[in-house]
């Protein structure tokens, strides 16, 4: 299922950490192989990627978000 | 004389057996004797007595305190034989009694010098278990991240695991996460370094299944619950959650289960109404999150699939305290650190710890390995969205009712109907009703109606009953389900009685007086006075909230605004009085009439 969120880059703190992608609507999505560009706290993004239903992950904050491509909104 | 000889072997094994009977106090060690002189002995003759046998045996007896002088209580060291002689002596004649001095120790406290900041260990009384099973002989599979060999796993042992990521027979952490979970479950522990783990003693069997960024796949996850059964797992821990149902998951726990594995998952960290899978399939049990306060932490998801609740951690800030400590890895440098973390994932292994405790005391079964967790868990009274599942953990309790050997299901359901449990599958958890003043509810409102039907004769009808349940009760049992992914307030609306309703949507157990008052039967009845059956739904509910309110003023008179007190009580029984006078208005012109 291949989707767009736009929304804030969080850095949630389960394990030693997790990149959640937090949207306008207040939906948290867990980002899976984020690249560098992306890790970056407090970024306004807008990601294209798909939901991967047959992933499970240790931070279980939301659904896991797999970064096709993302456009950087601001700062 | 069959007889006599019957009589003469029944004497004989008796005495045997009564000689053979180690009393609990001759278990105790201890190195000092007691002497306590009787209260009318004179300080000389005791002086003289003490001096006689510190010659004679060549001892110093000595006060025990300051305050011994006035009690005449004396301490002579001294083993056993030494006791035996001082209780034939001369001394016997002025002193009230001559007894060991029994050692108390106190639960043992490892030696990990970093255990003081591992509150999540007392908060489940681990200490007390300890003096009954370490873990020993049972294998802890961890399917997670892998485990490093950190230094304070050094004396864990280990089973032969595999890594499923890269497929390898080693199973190395390069995450984290997996070390951590594996410390909480066997940390080395009174190694004189560290933390301490739960199941110490207890063998890891390291699964990798997640990845350096935290996620694996479930056809990963499956095999490697597959894997741990085939390999002689006695437990599995999933830290692990979220994506949807798969058949493929759901067949390798009921493998698991159907080998005798309890597999333990944490419930997610969404915050939301619901367990993640895998913690959400049958055979597993689901732990929330509690912070050290013990309440159930902001993240942790709730409700439905959660059995039972155990430490995760809160972590505030920089405040780390609040954390769950233990031993594992750095991922950037792979270096050893001590670090506290936070989640469900830190919740999950203590229960996975104390299962291998409680299958270390000889309980095989998984399903009632399960249930001694449950029942010896400290249950939440007030839990009406489930936040807790059966209670807190509690691995002191979880031990010692595994040893009693006997457990079974009669004794599980004995505990359910004990406890007012109705149904014993976790969904509808029937300990949010308190079941027995419901019952009194119904019950008296039928019986009032009865009542009142005897003196202002009047029919039974459909509308008469809805209200006396309405009134009442309400459909109460509706009140313990929880549906995966549905909201829980609409069953709480549907469950409660008029009275309750006030305080259905913010589901807290006090009554709001405005519902739990004469106020909405009176508005009933003005409404429905007029109409030929509704009428007697108004009847019945003014009946059914005189009773609710009569039993509720009785049994637990807690109200909004007005407190749990005696004013609470009064103003319930006032406005059950008036419900009830409200009844005779109405009823009494249809008596003249008919």
């Amino acid at each position: 299922m291949s989707i767009q969120v736009e929304g804030t880059i969080e850095r949630k703190g389960f394990g030693p950490g997790t990149w959640a992608l937090v949207s306008t609507s207040g939906d948290t999505y867990e980002l899976r192989k984020a690249p560098a560009d992306l890790q970056k706290e407090g970024l306004k993004v807008k990601v294209n990627g798909e939901i991967r239903e047959d992933v499970m992950t240790f931070a279980m904050i939301g659904p896991v978000l797999e970064v096709d491509r993302f456009e950087i909104i601001n700062h | 004389m069959k007889r006599f000889l019957l009589l003469v072997l029944f004497l004989v094994g008796l005495g045997w057996a009564l000689t053979n009977y180690q009393g609990l106090a001759t278990q105790g060690t201890y190195n000092s004797i007691i002497l306590d002189f009787r209260e009318d002995v004179g300080a000389a003759q005791i002086e003289s007595q003490i001096e006689a046998i510190a010659q004679q045996f060549q001892i110093a007896p000595r006060y025990n305190s300051e305050f011994s002088l006035e009690d005449h209580i004396f301490v002579v060291s001294g083993d056993p034989a030494f006791l035996n002689k001082l209780k034939h002596s001369e001394l016997r004649k002025y002193t009230e009694y001559i007894e060991p001095n029994y050692i108390y120790s106190k639960y043992a406290v490892p030696n990990d010098p970093e255990y003081g900041k591992q509150w999540n260990m007392r908060s489940i009384n681990v200490e007390q278990a300890w003096d009954e099973t370490k873990g020993k002989d049972i294998t802890v599979a961890v399917i997670d991240t892998g485990i490093s060999p950190v230094p304070d796993l050094e004396a864990t042992k280990f089973a032969a695991g595999y890594d499923f990521v890269n497929d390898q027979s080693e199973a190395k952490d390069d995450n984290g996460h997996g070390t951590h979970v594996a410390g909480t479950i066997a940390q080395s522990t009174n190694n004189n370094f560290g933390v301490a783990g739960i199941a110490y003693e207890a063998t890891l069997m390291p699964l990798k299944v997640l990845s350096a960024d935290g996620g694996g796949t479930v056809a990963d996850i499956a095999e490697a619950i597959r894997f741990a059964a085939d390999h002689g797992a006695d437990v599995i821990n999933m830290s692990l959650g979220g994506g949807g149902e798969s058949s493929l998951m759901k067949e390798a726990i009921a493998y698991a289960h159907s080998k005798n594995v309890v597999v333990v998952a944490a419930a997610g960290n969404s915050g939301r109404n619901a367990a993640e899978y895998p913690a959400r399939y049958p055979y597993v049990i689901g732990v929330s999150a509690l912070d050290a306060s013990g309440t159930k932490t902001p993240y942790s998801n709730f409700g439905a699939g959660i059995d039972i609740s155990a430490p995760g951690g809160l972590i505030n800030g920089e405040d780390k305290l609040g954390g769950i400590l233990q031993n594992t890895v750095n991922p950037q440098t792979g270096e050893s650190v001590f670090e506290a973390y936070q989640g469900t994932s830190m919740a999950s292994p203590h229960v996975a710890g104390v299962a291998a405790l409680v299958k270390a005391m000889g309980v095989e079964n998984p399903d009632e390995v399960e249930d001694v967790l449950k029942q010896s868990a400290l249950a939440i009274e007030d839990d009406p969205l489930n936040h807790y599942g059966a209670g807190k953990l509690n691995a002191a309790e979880a031990v010692k009712l595994a040893g009693r050997g006997k457990f079974s299901f009669r004794d599980f359901f004995r505990w359910l109907r004990d406890n007012g449990y109705l149904n014993p599958r976790f969904w509808f958890d029937g300990g949010v009703i308190a079941l027995w003043p419901k019952i009194l509810m119904v019950l008296g409102s039928y019986l009032v109606a009865w009542f009142l039907k005897h003196y202002f004769p009047f029919a039974w009808t459909w509308s008469l009953s809805t209200g006396l349940v309405m009134g009442s009760s309400g459909l109460f049992f509706l009140r313990g389900l929880y549906l995966y992914d549905a909201p829980q307030w609409p069953f709480r609306l549907m469950g409660s009685s008029i009275p309750e309703m006030g305080s259905v949507v913010q589901a807290n157990g006090l009554l709001n007086p405005f519902f739990a008052s004469v106020l909405i039967p009176l508005v009933l009845v003005v409404l429905l006075l007029g109409h030929a059956s509704w009428k007697w739904f108004a009847v019945g509910t003014t009946i059914g909230v005189a009773v609710c309110l009569a039993v509720s003023a009785v049994n637990a008179p807690g109200l909004m605004w007005l407190g749990e007190g005696a004013i609470a009580r009064v103003f319930l029984a006032a406005n059950a009085l008036l419900c009830f006078a409200l009844v005779r208005l109405v009823l009494k012109p249809e008596t003249r009439t008919s």
